[in-house]
């Protein structure tokens, strides 16, 4: 029997998020699986064609934008109605803080084992096979996900995205929900979007790109903000800059800073003290630029260049803007 | 106010991390087991509206085996909750976020309550699911992430900032609501001296945690593992900064798959 | 045979200290000892958390806790800074004659209201006359009526320049020496009390020490502690309650000591190695950590001893005597661990030489430590 992958949507501007497409690639990356996918809140009509994009060929849509406003739970009777109709034995959701409510809720609404922070799973018979990093990414997690159903929420940024490949998708339209009158429920009153290349924040990204006394001087410090917009990353520091005041303690990564555990982190002029060390060794892919070999960053660096990092910074800043078409 | 804090006994953040024999879980043999920093900060939390809203109290729950878990609430304690109680797991030593939710919420079904607060996410497995199951068991709204909440008294509403992806939403909810609380957005108390001897002699109530459903849906742990030991830099060769920029960028989309 | 494991409370307090140290004293450790400044702000917060005033019954509104509870909590203040941790614990040593030798109505009156707020108190014993040879001591305490008017000196007493407390020995006939010594209570805001200036000190640079002079200081008799000519008695119990607090102080300096030394010589690299594969620095290190976990479990046995109700004073010696020359010697082999390094004032280490130095001649000498150890050990064979 085929399983039944239901992709949650999630709407960033009227379309379907990054996170949510990685989901995609997730579940048309499983052979014999069949993915359908549901998005809620309003414009979901419209955003619903962009699973076909994908080659997802049905989806359900809840076009309310009362939801938009409403809690996570007013979703979870519209997510179940899916689920049972498409006979969806698999929901995926990218762990976004949306992401991460609506498998809560549907882990109990629809009786389903749940797992969060996923960066591997495998259909098994009999249930899902997850991967995950925890305390913090210093030791991984094997966990089986027994029974009938399973509600997933992926790291975000964990997984690539998928290749388009367009099909016709039927999009069924579902709803309304069902809400109860404004006053007696939680109320969004509003929205703050985070200004443009402010990044996200230091312990939560995924991404961190750190300067060091390498940097020379602060003005140059902006080289290292300008490989992070690139990327979408977070802006770090190591303890020599901030004692300097070349940024503030915020900035600081290290034993008497932050712990940061990013998926990626890129040390820029970084020598590699130990209390800065201690504060980044559990990032998952770690990449040094110095121009000293023997700077004992690259020990513990996954992949290292050696060089002028006025030089190579800029370079790196440049190609990736080109590979991510910005 | 009637105000429940939700927390969980986890490893300190300094703990050398080690499995156990059989490979499946963390080997708690000679690890020190507190409050995360999420639970700090959701018991601050629930401390400063405690003393905002006059006549409040803080009740602090958690689910877990003995004896770290009526340690962790006696921490709490010490921090100013005014009653604790400990829903005992007996002889379970491992539980994931939905198994944890479904022990806690009889529990806080029968305790008076305006507000469940929880932190985010637990500072061992990082799940970020109790709230969320929390709320749909007890029939209540719950928010994730929240950060900078108040009392409104005037509206009878709680205020809050919800931290997304793309910035924050600012929301109010009624009582009764469960919160995930982001981290540390507030500066946790510390327990002083006296208080922590006084925390010793309090009563924490006991209840056993209601077995597991036969037919609920279950988590196994399989395996827990740490990473292996970083060897050294794999060091890019490279003629122009272009060609390094271009072998790092390939290297990570196609070998370290990290690429954003 | 005592159990050697902690219980959950002993924890609970030793973490407090810990988090205390490392979150609020590690921080400025370098920074006061380089200026000498007092940081009063610290010394507050320790107030708040209830780390001050230990060995004060918390009826009086102090911690009220046994010795092995106040050496949990010393070592791990001293492991953050040695300096702090003198001016945090000066209370307990100046308070303790109080303790020990004071009615219920003298406790009263002056522990309650001293313990209620942020207070400095200081324990003066000491003169430039003789700091070993207490019972020679000269500061007059001359009957008037209900008071007694104390004329003299006293030098290198901790928190002197801060204290709105001294708990001060006079001699009410020197021809009597230490059986003339009486022991007074004097507010700093009496009149004729002359704190000096802080010395600028070789190490716990954060700590303030300096002279009182008392120029005709009227003390009324009701805050005499005990009777004249039992203050020298007086002292030598309270030494004997405070010492091995001291201790549990070294072995916090020789624990960071070894942790520097350690930590560093994996890091460090030559002739191809770590240096923590050179044998050299493997014997260097492992006779540092014999000296330290002996430090630790000679204090941890004294604090026991007189928990349960022991006089403790060979105990007692014998580890602050241990402990303060193993701390000496720990912290100078740390630096020789780093080598150039460690004569560097921009490494941590070198400080830690200089505060140990001081564990060997304060709180008691470690000459007079040996005589009382030989006298102690002496008596069993008479």
């Amino acid at each position: 029997m085929t399983p039944t992958v239901l992709v949650v949507g999630e709407l960033q501007g009227g379309h379907l998020a990054s996170g949510s497409l990685e989901a995609i690639g997730v579940a048309r990356s499983w052979s014999g699986a069949t993915v359908v996918g549901v998005v809620t809140g309003g414009g979901s009509r419209a955003a619903a064609e962009e699973f076909g994009r994908f080659g997802v060929a049905e989806a359900y849509a809840l076009d309310d934008p009362r939801l938009d406003s409403a809690p996570a739970a007013a979703r979870v009777a519209a997510l179940k109605h899916a689920a049972e109709v498409s006979g969806a034995s698999v929901l995926l959701a990218a762990g976004t803080t949306f992401g991460r409510e609506l498998v809560g809720r549907m882990a109990v609404a629809w009786e389903a084992a749940a797992a969060t922070g996923v960066t591997e799973l495998t259909m098994e018979p009999g249930g899902v096979r997850v991967r995950r990093p925890v305390f913090g990414g210093r030791a991984t997690e094997t966990l089986r996900l027994e029974g009938p159903r399973a509600t997933i929420a992926l790291r975000p940024h964990a997984f690539a995205l998928p290749a388009e490949a367009p099909v016709p998708c039927s999009v069924r339209e579902i709803g309304p929900a069902e809400l109860p009158p404004a006053e007696r429920t939680a109320q969004r009153t509003g929205v703050t979007v985070a200004p443009a290349g402010s990044g996200p924040g230091l312990t939560d990204a995924s991404i961190v790109v750190s300067g060091g006394r390498g940097v020379r001087a602060p003005e140059n410090f902006r080289l290292v903000e300008e490989l992070a917009a690139a990327l979408g990353a977070a802006v770090g520091a190591s303890r020599a800059v901030t004692d300097a005041g070349w940024r503030p303690t915020s900035f600081q990564v290290g034993q008497t800073g932050r712990a940061v555990s990013p998926q990626l982190y890129i040390a820029v002029g970084i020598s590699g003290a130990i209390q800065h060390i201690v504060g980044m060794i559990s990032s998952r892919v770690i990449v040094a630029i110095n121009s000293d070999a023997s700077a004992p960053i690259f020990r513990v660096a996954d992949y290292g260049i050696v060089g002028d990092l006025f030089q190579i910074v800029p370079a790196l800043t440049a190609e990736v803007r080109r590979a991510r078409g910005l | 106010m009637e105000i429940v804090v939700c927390v969980k006994p986890v490893p300190d953040a300094e703990t050398r991390l080690r499995p156990a024999p059989e490979g499946t879980t963390l080997d708690p043999e000679a690890v020190k087991f507190v409050l995360s920093g999420y639970d700090e900060s959701a018991v601050e939390q629930a401390l400063l509206l405690k003393e905002s809203v006059p006549g409040s109290k803080v009740h602090v729950v958690a689910f877990g085996p003995a004896p770290r878990t009526e340690e962790v609430l006696r921490a709490a304690v010490a921090l100013g909750c005014d009653q604790a109680t400990w829903v005992d797991a007996g002889a379970e030593r491992w539980a994931d976020p939905i198994r944890a939710a479904r022990a806690l919420a009889p529990v806080l079904g029968g305790l008076p309550h305006d507000l469940i607060l929880c932190g985010k996410q637990a500072g061992d497995d990082e799940g970020g699911l109790v709230a969320a199951a929390l709320g749909e068991l007890l029939s209540l709204p719950d928010f994730g992430a929240v950060v900078d909440l108040r009392w409104d008294p005037g509206s009878s509403r709680f205020r809050f900032q919800r931290a997304v992806e793309t910035g924050q939403e600012s929301w109010t909810a009624p009582a009764p609501c469960v919160v995930g609380l982001q981290q540390a957005w507030n500066d946790p108390r510390t327990a002083k001296l006296p208080a922590i001897l006084k925390s010793r002699k309090a009563t924490i109530a006991r209840v056993a945690a209601a077995p597991r459903s036969a037919s609920s849906p279950t988590v196994v742990p399989e395996r827990f593992e740490l990473p292996p030991p970083r060897t050294g830099a794999k060091m890019i060769d490279y003629r122009t900064p272009e060609e390094a920029a271009q072998k790092l960028v390939r290297i990570l989309r196609e070998e370290a798959k990290v690429f954003p | 045979m005592p159990d050697f494991s902690l219980t959950a409370e002993q924890e609970s307090l030793r973490d407090l200290a810990r988090k205390f140290a490392r979150t609020e004293m590690a921080p400025h450790a370098a920074e006061c000892d380089r200026s000498g400044r007092f940081p009063e702000e610290i010394y507050r917060k320790a107030y708040d958390l209830g780390l001050m005033n230990l060995n004060v019954p918390t009826e009086f509104g102090g911690s009220g806790l046994g010795v092995v509870d106040q050496c949990l909590i010393v070592e791990e203040l001293a492991y953050a800074c040695a300096g702090m941790t003198t001016s945090v614990i000066a209370n307990c040593l100046a308070l303790e004659p109080i303790l020990l030798g004071a009615t219920p109505e003298q406790k009263d009156r002056l522990l309650r209201p001293f313990c209620a707020q942020y207070q400095l108190a200081s324990f003066c014993l000491t003169e430039p006359s003789g700091g070993s040879d207490a019972g020679g001591l000269k500061t007059r305490a001359r009957r008037d009526g209900d008071h007694y008017v104390l004329d003299g000196e006293k030098c290198f007493i901790t928190n002197a320049p801060h204290a709105a407390l001294y708990t001060v020995f006079a001699t009410v006939d020197p021809t009597l020496r230490h059986r003339g010594i009486t022991a007074f209570v004097v507010p700093r805001s009496a009149e004729g009390v002359l704190p000096g200036k802080d010395e600028e000190k070789m190490g716990h640079r954060a700590s303030s020490t300096g002279t009182v002079r008392f120029e005709g200081v009227r003390v009324p008799a009701a805050d005499r502690l005990g009777g004249d000519g039992e203050g020298f008695a007086l002292a030598l119990r309270t030494l004997d309650q405070t010492r091995t607090p001291i201790g549990a102080l070294a072995t916090g300096i020789a624990q960071a000591a070894l942790d520097l030394a350690a930590g560093y010589s994996l890091k460090r690299q030559t002739f191809g190695k770590a240096i923590s594969e050179h044998q050299a620095i493997q014997i260097k290190l492992a006779n540092m950590a014999q000296a330290v976990h002996a430090a630790r479990l000679l204090t941890w046995h004294a604090a026991w001893t007189i928990d349960r109700g022991g006089k403790g004073t060979l105990e007692s010696s014998i580890a602050k005597c241990f402990a303060s020359d193993a701390a000496l010697h720990v912290a100078d082999e740390a630096i020789q661990t780093f080598g150039g390094y460690g004569y560097m004032k921009d490494y941590p280490v070198e400080k830690l030489l200089r505060d140990a130095k001081l564990t060997q001649i304060y709180e008691g000498a470690n000459e007079i430590q040996r005589t009382v150890i030989a006298r102690e050990l002496l008596e069993h064979y008479a």
